[in-house]
């Protein structure tokens, strides 16, 4: 007993299990060219601890439908929140790397536990909670992590991003992401042991390329992983893991993702289940997220570049440059005329 | 009389290929950023420079106001190591302001520049500043300018300060391909005894040009914001 005690209060202060993202600098990459893709274990906007290898049970790419797996030491600690692959693609096509990480245990106190639930959005289950009046119970909750990135190399589309991992639990685009722009939406579906999982909550955000917003200087954390993490900020009540897009899987496991702008987006979802006659866990999570970049179509009809930001090539130059010409010459004849 | 008819119609042709790059300059060159490594910002920087008419019209104006390759070389090097600190320093530090205020002081610029040449400040029976300090301190609102542009596209986190420096490197090469032609145009249209209205001609346009401009870019800030 004292050995599961001392398991679980170690469990807490040295388990993570906070959002896990696929992260890279741009899902865009040409041919030859060396990228990074890192795990951000924390927010989408801030990684608060690495990875340890032993936690990861898969770790692939895929392209041109071949399933390639990542050496173990292939990753890279960039310091100590951060681990990273460092890449360097030889094809074109749209690649999709996918990693699944071991399950493991986190007791928290049902404060913390109800907290969590509310904060990473679980509302099924504190609704569940509340219902059953469950909210005053510990748990001692088995979690799994299962995160995807699609990106594309170069120009040339491959199927890739359909690919099913085989995870617990994983995003699977209806279409090809690279084949959606601003303004349209993106289908995905999420599969659970394979099958599409209905009913269930899906939180998708993005971030801009540049000035995008973030939470790092709030304090925000949670009391659900390796290191603190909790919120107490004023802001407590507004701040969570679920800004965006809040979305529910239809009958059919999908759910329509909106891409108002440019950006990177993460679809994350937390899908958790109480465990009964278990004489050591009383739920069981399994997350997912997908992490994919949305760019402009750049068609002369489609054109849709913020004039704020990219105002010199709303002004017709040819205007500009024939104007001047124009100009000059009438100048330079009204003032030979006087001289 | 026909030199300068020639000088005009270089002029447009020179400008003319800037008709067919004029067309969605942020769009193409953020996918060419997007796919390339580090020569791509080499050449968006060079590209920026070509067709960011307001750098254009600032260096025209420096330079048609010199008569010496010495002293050229001269403003043109500290023009160079004014936009340099700040192009360098406000991207690295990512110290950045609105692009429209910042483009407006620029257009200001190219409407000092043209006055000065006229003899604006001789006219008003003003001391006009000294004209190296001010090619320096426009050189760093010039960088600013840019580097502000720099800052709108995505960079990512990679190689930040090498791409910093190709992007400079690039505005460098940019510079001198365009001063080439410029150089060649003033140094030619000298020759002619009409040159004295090519040369007001030349710098009441760009008084013109730096208020209008000027207004255009007022005119972003407010409909923008």
């Amino acid at each position: 007993m004292m050995r599961k005690i001392l398991f679980l209060v170690f469990a807490i202060f040295l388990l993570c299990s906070h959002d896990l993202y696929l992260k890279m600098d741009s899902y865009f990459l040409d041919v030859n060219q060396e990228a990074v893709v890192s795990l951000y274990n924390g927010t989408f906007e801030k990684s608060e601890n690495i990875i340890t290898r032993n936690r990861i049970q898969d770790a692939s790419i895929v392209i041109n439908g071949k399933r390639k797996a990542i050496d173990s030491t292939q990753w890279i600690d960039k310091d100590t929140t951060i681990t990273q692959l460092v890449f360097t693609p030889q094809k074109e096509g749209t690649y999709l790397a996918g990693v699944s990480t071991k399950p493991r245990n986190i007791a928290l106190s049902a404060d913390k536990f109800n907290s969590y639930l509310e904060h990473d959005g679980v509302l099924d289950m504190l609704e569940a909670r509340k219902r059953q009046d469950l909210l005053e119970e510990d748990a001692v909750e088995s979690y799994q992590k299962h995160v995807k990135a699609i990106y594309q190399v170069g120009k040339a589309k491959t199927q890739d991003w359909s690919a099913v991992l085989g995870y617990p639990i994983e995003f699977v685009p209806k279409v090809n992401p690279y084949e959606k722009y601003s303004g349209e939406s993106l289908a995905l579906q999420l599969l659970l042991d394979g099958k599409p999982l209905p009913n269930q909550l899906v939180y998708a955000d993005y971030l801009q390329p540049k000035n995008s917003h973030s939470h790092e200087s709030e304090a925000h954390s949670h009391e659900h992983g390796e290191s603190t993490h909790s919120h107490d900020n004023a802001k407590q009540e507004e701040h969570s893991h679920t800004s965006g897009q809040q979305l529910r899987t239809n009958e059919e496991g999908i759910v329509e993702v909106q891409l108002p702008e440019d950006g990177i987006y993460y679809v994350r979802t937390i899908y958790m289940t109480s465990v009964d006659n278990h004489e050591e866990l009383t739920h069981e999570s399994k997350w997912a997220t997908l992490t994919f970049e949305v760019t402009h179509k750049h068609g002369s009809d489609t054109h849709t570049h913020d004039e704020d930001h990219h105002h010199e090539s709303s002004f017709p130059k040819w205007i500009f440059i024939l104007g001047s010409v124009v100009l000059v010459g009438i100048l330079f004849f009204v003032f030979r005329k006087k001289s | 009389m026909k030199i300068v008819y020639h000088s005009i119609t270089f002029l447009f042709f020179l400008l003319f290929p800037f008709l067919a790059l004029a067309h969605d300059v942020s769009s193409a060159d953020q996918e060419i950023l997007r796919a390339g490594g580090l020569l791509a910002y080499v050449r968006v920087g060079a590209t920026h420079m070509l067709t960011g008419y307001d750098h254009l019209l600032f260096l025209a104006g420096v330079v048609f106001y010199l008569n010496s390759f010495k002293d050229i070389l001269k403003f043109i090097t500290i023009f160079t190591i004014g936009h340099c600190i700040t192009l360098i320093g406000a991207t690295y530090l990512g110290v950045t302001a609105n692009e429209h205020i910042v483009d407006a002081v620029i257009a200001l610029s190219v409407l000092y520049k043209g006055f000065e040449n006229l003899g604006g400040f001789e006219k008003l029976k003003i001391t006009s500043p000294n004209l190296l300090a001010m090619v320096a301190l426009f050189g760093l609102i010039h960088g600013f300018g840019l580097s502000t542009r720099l800052q709108s596209f995505d960079m990512g986190e990679n190689q930040f300060l090498a791409k910093i420096l190709c992007f400079n490197l690039g505005v460098e090469v940019g510079q001198v391909l365009a001063l080439i032609p410029i150089i060649f145009i003033i140094k030619y249209s000298r020759k002619s005894k009409h040159f004295s209205a090519f040369y007001k001609a030349v710098n009441w346009y760009l008084v013109i040009a730096g208020i209008g401009l000027f207004f255009y870019q007022m005119k972003g800030y407010f409909m923008g914001h």
